[in-house]
């Protein structure tokens, strides 16, 4: 309702503003005062909301991560940057989830824009069928996220072992799951299954946007496939590239609930993940909320880091046609 | 402009329509606080309960009409319930919002072992040793709802008696009874792989489960050779290697002869395997009794005390107890809590709930029919073969199964583990000085 108020009323609004700067200097503070009014008036509702379920949490928990509260008891002391020395310094396990995490990153970054790219090109060529393959490759999308990864707890430990005693290939019986080793690759395995078609589906409308005269103009001056592919569609979809990096990027560090599904983190500790490591150390250790939201600011601010890097960079690169 | 002013009321109006909602909410709990203060002259009370265990909901809804009917019969007093059951996976973090923001219910549950030593620290539970309910507790079942100064702050609901599952049909076959050493337990396992059978059932895909043996090995331990050990680690001055041989000598002959895989079998899968019968005995408590039944109604099986040395007095049965009702000090009806508290325990009615919710008996007043591997555990019991739940915190318990898991996947040695579970400890009394 406030959004269709908002639609219908600024432009009368903006109309007398014009209306009346054009008298003379006099009125003007007045109404640019008036202006700066409704304006807020239309951003209170979503920001009243915003900030009581977001903003003032997240303050909250920073403040939070200067203490030694423990989520139960009433009193609390303060200990300045303690939390956050011990993290970095004497938590093993911390460190060694953030690099985990980060390995993670990498692969997911590569890999799933890789793959959503070529997806997306090959199905950009077939005129026919695309509505289909991109219903299909989309499809796992749908399903959320801890569902999936509990399905494939069941193909990694039941319907591979029995595929690998039917046709006999020896590759398909391992510990999917249950070896560190290869773990991390069914991880990796799953999150791109599911993550997939989402980045398939922003390169595809990027695709869309790339105008035909470029690419014919490409072919006329003798340019392979690849060429005009290299050289035309990629710099004209690199807008949504960056989204992509940008999305990839947000998410691989957040990563909880496919690792959560598959191996809890296990076995040990060789697959946690810096949130899994956060929620344990919050939710099931000794209730160290106060360790945990200082570990959850160090997450915050390496998100903070790597995305502006990585948006500062791909703007850079960017071109209009 | 007309438009502008438009929006601007439609804001507001969001605005008093979600001050309006607070609001309200204050009023109502002030009405019905107001009608607790005066519950012991006059004649309402509301009694909020926080029970999370949503699967017996009706059990505890008959029983508290029982009670309602009680309440008004014998002191003239009309109680309202309000019974909240949330399930079992977030129920202690709404628990401690509410006891962290004054709301406190004035009766909830919360885990016997794992909790009372904090809540009780921060003062959330009520002393209920002069309650009339306390002298009929079993004496195996006091000492876990009883504080380190000697106050009992809970009624226990849910108790377990426990050591590891064997298959009886299995082990009659081949002439064998549970041992009570460790050489008779690898003399088990060598004519159990004799005759073709697989010796153990291993499931360390929940971490919960290798964590099993540590309190087995240190209960063993504690009432036998080193009595101190839970004191000792609380002042800083204790270390598991005491308890190495005590833990790894038997969790290696527990691996050496198990099913394979086992870092991808969770208990469920583990229980399934266990009902197949494609081991002999399953490290676990009868708390997986009904999902193994589920699998194989006909399964015979019993629970026995897992041996940890050549020291017979040092297998023995481990008693805890988990889901358990407190009353909040800060309740404003607290007579009728403690009422309904010691109705729980109530001479006739209280066999009938214990019953319908299938637990084992805490009280002198229960007689009602045991399962068969409950009476056998509880055998050992009256036989002084048992031992205390050692009070291990929970953080400790969970490094150990994270530790225990990465044994066996051959990515941490046994030092490693005791290390880890040392640091565990410490980090522990430090956080909670």
């Amino acid at each position: 309702m406030d959004e269709q108020g908002g639609a219908a009323c600024s432009p009368p609004s903006l109309i007398y503003f014009a209306h009346h700067r054009g008298r003379g200097a006099e009125p003007v503070p007045v109404n640019r005062y008036k202006h700066v009014v409704s304006l807020l008036a239309f951003v209170a509702p979503a920001f009243i909301i915003y900030s009581l379920f977001l903003l003032i949490p997240t303050i909250g928990g920073m403040y939070y991560s200067f203490t030694d509260w423990n989520g139960l008891n009433r009193d609390y002391s303060f200990i300045g940057l303690g939390n956050f020395v011990e993290a970095l310094r004497e938590d093993p396990d911390f460190v060694n989830s953030l690099l985990f995490t980060l390995k993670y990153v990498l692969f997911m970054i590569v890999l799933q824009n890789v793959f959503a790219l070529v997806l997306a090109v090959f199905i950009e060529t077939k005129t026919r069928t695309k509505g289909f393959f991109r219903t299909i490759f989309f499809m796992p999308n749908m399903i959320s996220t801890i569902i999936s990864a509990f399905m494939w707890t069941f193909v990694f430990s039941q319907v591979l072992p029995q595929l690998a005693e039917k046709t006999a290939i020896s590759f398909l019986d391992q510990l999917w799951i249950g070896d560190p080793k290869v773990s991390f690759y069914s991880i990796i395995i799953v999150s791109l299954w599911n993550g997939v078609g989402y980045m398939m589906i922003i390169y595809l409308a990027a695709l869309q946007g790339v105008p035909q005269s470029l690419k014919e103009a490409a072919v006329i001056d003798g340019a392979s496939p690849f060429q005009t592919f290299r050289k035309v569609t990629l710099p004209m979809i690199t807008h949504a590239v960056t989204i992509c990096l940008f999305l990839t990027l947000n998410g691989a560090f957040k990563v909880f609930e496919v690792v959560y599904g598959l191996t809890g983190g296990g076995p040990g500790r060789s697959t946690q993940v810096i949130t899994m490591n956060i929620y344990e150390e919050a939710f099931s250790n000794n209730f160290r909320y106060g360790y945990a939201s200082a570990k959850s600011v160090i997450l915050f601010i390496f998100i903070l880091l790597f995305t502006f890097i990585q948006i500062g960079v791909m703007k850079r690169k960017e071109v209009e046609a | 402009m007309n438009k502008m002013t438009k929006g601007v009321l439609c804001t507001m109006l969001t605005a008093t329509m979600l001050a309006g909602c607070s609001s309200n909410n204050t009023n109502n709990t002030g009405a019905a606080n107001d009608a607790g203060t005066g519950s012991s002259v006059a004649k309402s009370v509301t009694l909020k309960m926080f029970i999370a265990q949503p699967r017996f909901k009706e059990q505890y809804d008959n029983y508290i009409a029982q009670f309602v009917k009680k309440e008004k019969a014998e002191k003239n007093i009309d109680v309202t319930v309000q019974l909240e059951m949330p399930t079992a996976d977030n129920a202690s973090q709404i628990l401690k919002t509410r006891l962290a923001s004054n709301d406190a219910p004035d009766i909830f549950a919360l885990h016997a072992v794992n909790e009372i030593p904090s809540y009780y620290k921060a003062g959330y539970l009520e002393d209920l040793s002069g309650q009339p309910f306390v002298s009929k507790l079993l004496d195996s079942v006091k000492p876990s709802v009883t504080t380190t100064d000697g106050k009992v702050v809970a009624l226990p609901l849910e108790t377990l008696s426990w050591g590891y599952l064997y298959n009886k049909t299995i082990f009659a076959k081949y002439g064998l009874t549970p041992p009570t050493t460790l050489t008779e337990l690898k003399a088990v396992t060598e004519k159990l792989k004799a005759n073709n059978e697989t010796p153990f059932v291993l499931s360390y895909k929940e971490s919960w489960i290798p964590q099993l043996v540590l309190p087995l090995a240190v209960g063993g331990m504690m009432k036998t050779e080193d009595a101190e050990f839970v004191d000792k680690m609380n002042k800083d001055e204790g270390s598991f290697t005491e308890m190495k041989s005590a833990i790894f000598d038997v969790f290696d002959l527990i691996n050496e002869n198990g099913t394979a895989k086992a870092t991808e079998v969770g208990g469920d899968d583990g229980a399934a395997a266990f009902a197949a019968g494609q081991g002999a005995m399953w490290l676990m408590g009868p708390w997986y009794a009904e999902t193994i039944l589920k699998s194989n109604p006909d399964l015979d099986f019993g629970v026995a005390p897992l041996p940890i040395n050549d020291n017979a007095d040092a297998t023995l049965i481990n008693l805890s107890a988990s889901t358990s009702l407190a009353v909040s000090p800060t309740s404003k009806n607290k007579e009728v809590a403690l009422d309904f508290l010691n109705y729980v325990l109530d001479d006739t009615d209280s066999n009938a709930l214990f019953q319908a919710m299938k637990f084992n008996p805490v009280a002198t007043v229960h007689t009602y029919e045991m399962y068969p591997w409950i009476a056998e555990a509880t055998s050992y019991v009256k036989a002084g073969k048992s031992v205390q739940d050692p009070a291990i915190p929970q953080s400790v318990k969970d490094e150990v199964g994270k530790g225990l898991q990465a044994y066996y996947a051959g990515q941490m040695t046994q030092d490693d583990v005791l290390k880890a579970l040392d640091k565990a400890w410490k980090s522990y009394n430090k956080v909670n000085k």
